[in-house]
C-alpha cells in the first residue's frame, strides 16, 4: 500500500479539520445515560468526570480529565500546529518529538469507548441497572479515529522534506 | 537516489563521542575502535528511520547506539545475539493472558441480588444490541482483534528467529506487528476496567473477576514485548535465514 506525500499531508489535514469539528458535538452531547432502579440520568464526557470528583475519586477524576478532555484537544491542536507548518524549514526538531508524544499518547482517549463497552456489559440489569450509549459516544469514537489516523498518515519523514522533491 | 537531494551528510554517537558543533568530519578524525574503515570511500550511508538524513553507518559496541544527527532518533543500536529471546518469551506471556482475559468474567455486578457479569465479549454485545454497532466493532477491533493479531503475529515472527528459521509468512507477520502496534490498546482497556469498577460501586456491589486479572497481566507483558521487539533488527535476521537457505 503506498500512498504519496502530497495526499498524506492532505488526508492528515482532512483528517485535524474533521476531528476539530466533531470535537463539538462529542462534548455537548451525551455519551452514554445510566438509569439506576427508574432514574435516568444522561452523562456527557465532562459530566461523568464530574461526577466521579463529587464522589471523593479526585485522581481517578484526573485521568478520565486527562485522557477523555484534555488529550483530544491538546492532539487536534498540536496536530494542527505540525501539519500547518509543513514544508516550512522552522521547529523540525520540535515538531518530529511532539508527533512521537502525539502517536504515542494518542491512544489513551478509547479509555472513554472501553468505559462506556464495560459499563454496557454489566449494566444490563433491567429496570434495576442499565447503562445505553447515546449519540455522543460515536461523535466521540470518530474524533479519537479521526485524530488517530492523522497521526499515523503523517510521517516524521515529512516534517524534514521543505522542497519538493521531484521522484520520491 | 533519496539521499542526493539532502543538503547535509553528518551523523555521529552522541554516547561515545563530545558533541562537536565543527560537523560532521570530526567523527572520522577520533581514534575509536567503533569506526570501521574510515577511508571516506568505505562508508555506508544507512537512512534515519524518522527523517531520512543519511546517517554514516559504523560497528557498534554492545549497548551503544547511533543516533540521527539532524532529529536525534535512534538509528541502530546494538543488541546481543539472544536479544529476541525476551520478545518471545513476554509475546508467549501475553498471548496466554490474552486467552484467558477473553474466556473468563472480568466483573460482576450486582444490584439487588440481581448479578450480571462482564466479559469482554459482551460489552461488544450489548453495544451491538442497542444499535451502536459501529462502536461494537470498534471495541471489538480494538480490544480483542488487533491485541491478538499484534501478539500472535509477534510471536510468530520472533519465533522464526529463535528457531532460526525461514518460517513461512513471517515477513507477512512482520507487517502486521509493524501495522497492528498503534492498536495495542490493552493497556488502555485495563485502565478503563478499573474506573469503570469505581463508577459502579457508587450504584451497586461490583466486584473483580480472574478475567480482570489477565487483563492487567496482558497489558503488562504486551508493554514489555513491545519494549523488547525490534522490528528492524527482526527484519534484517529473517533476512539473513531466507538468504542462508537459498
Amino acid at each position: 500500500m503506498s500512498i504519496s506525500d502530497t495526499i498524506r499531508v492532505e488526508l492528515a489535514r482532512a483528517l485535524v479539520v474533521t476531528g476539530i469539528i466533531l470535537y463539538i458535538p462529542s462534548n455537548i452531547l451525551p455519551v452514554m445515560t445510566m438509569s439506576i432502579v427508574g432514574t435516568v440520568e444522561p452523562l456527557t464526557v465532562l459530566g461523568g468526570v464530574e461526577e466521579l470528583y463529587d464522589s471523593g475519586l479526585p485522581l481517578i477524576a484526573g485521568v478520565v480529565f486527562l485522557a477523555s478532555i484534555v488529550v483530544p484537544f491538546l492532539k487536534l491542536a498540536c496536530l494542527g500546529w505540525i501539519l500547518f507548518l509543513h514544508g516550512k524549514p522552522v521547529n523540525m526538531k520540535e515538531r518530529t518529538t511532539l508527533l512521537k508524544i502525539v502517536q504515542t499518547i494518542g491512544s489513551w482517549s478509547m479509555v472513554d469507548i472501553f468505559l462506556l463497552s464495560v459499563l454496557a456489559a454489566v449494566g444490563q440489569l433491567g429496570a434495576l441497572a442499565s447503562v445505553e450509549a447515546r449519540p455522543g459516544a460515536l461523535f466521540f469514537a470518530a474524533v479519537v479515529l479521526c485524530s488517530l489516523f492523522a497521526a499515523e498518515i503523517y510521517k516524521p519523514r515529512l516534517i524534514w522534506r521543505t522542497k519538493p522533491i521531484s521522484a520520491a | 537516489m533519496i539521499f542526493l537531494n539532502l543538503p547535509r551528510f553528518e551523523t555521529m554517537d552522541h554516547s561515545l563521542l563530545p558533541e562537536n558543533p565543527d560537523g560532521a568530519e570530526s567523527a572520522l578524525e577520533v581514534p575509536s575502535v567503533h569506526i570501521l574503515k574510515n577511508q571516506k570511500d568505505q562508508t555506508t550511508w544507512i537512512p534515519c528511520p524518522s527523517c531520512e538524513a543519511p546517517c554514516r553507518d559504523r560497528v557498534l559496541s554492545k549497548g551503544t547506539e547511533l543516533r540521527c544527527r539532524r532529529c536525534g532518533a535512534r538509528v541502530k543500536i546494538a543488541r546481543g545475539e539472544y536479544s529476541l529471546q525476551p520478545a518471545l518469551a513476554f509475546s508467549t506471556a501475553a498471548l496466554f493472558a490474552a486467552i484467558l482475559a477473553n474466556l473468563n468474567p472480568i466483573l460482576t455486578f450486582d444490584v439487588v441480588g440481581d448479578t450480571q457479569s462482564g466479559w469482554i465479549i459482551t460489552g461488544v454485545e450489548s453495544l451491538n444490541g442497542q444499535g451502536y454497532w459501529p462502536l461494537a466493532l470498534l471495541v471489538f477491533f480494538a480490544s480483542i482483534l488487533a491485541p491478538l493479531l499484534y501478539l500472535s503475529a509477534m510471536w510468530y515472527a520472533s519465533a522464526a528467529c529463535f528457531l532460526r528459521v525461514p518460517l513461512p509468512f513471517a515477513r507477512t507477520a512482520l507487517q502486521w506487528v509493524e501495522m497492528m502496534e498503534p492498536w495495542n490498546l490493552v493497556p488502555v482497556y485495563a485502565i478503563a476496567t478499573v474506573v469503570s469498577v469505581v463508577k459502579l460501586r457508587m450504584l451497586g456491589n461490583v466486584e473483580w473477576q480472574s478475567g480482570a486479572r489477565w487483563v492487567l497481566g496482558m497489558a503488562f507483558f504486551s508493554l514489555l514485548a513491545a519494549n523488547a521487539f525490534d522490528c528492524k533488527l527482526v527484519g534484517e535476521k529473517l533476512t539473513s535465514l531466507e538468504a542462508g537457505r537459498k
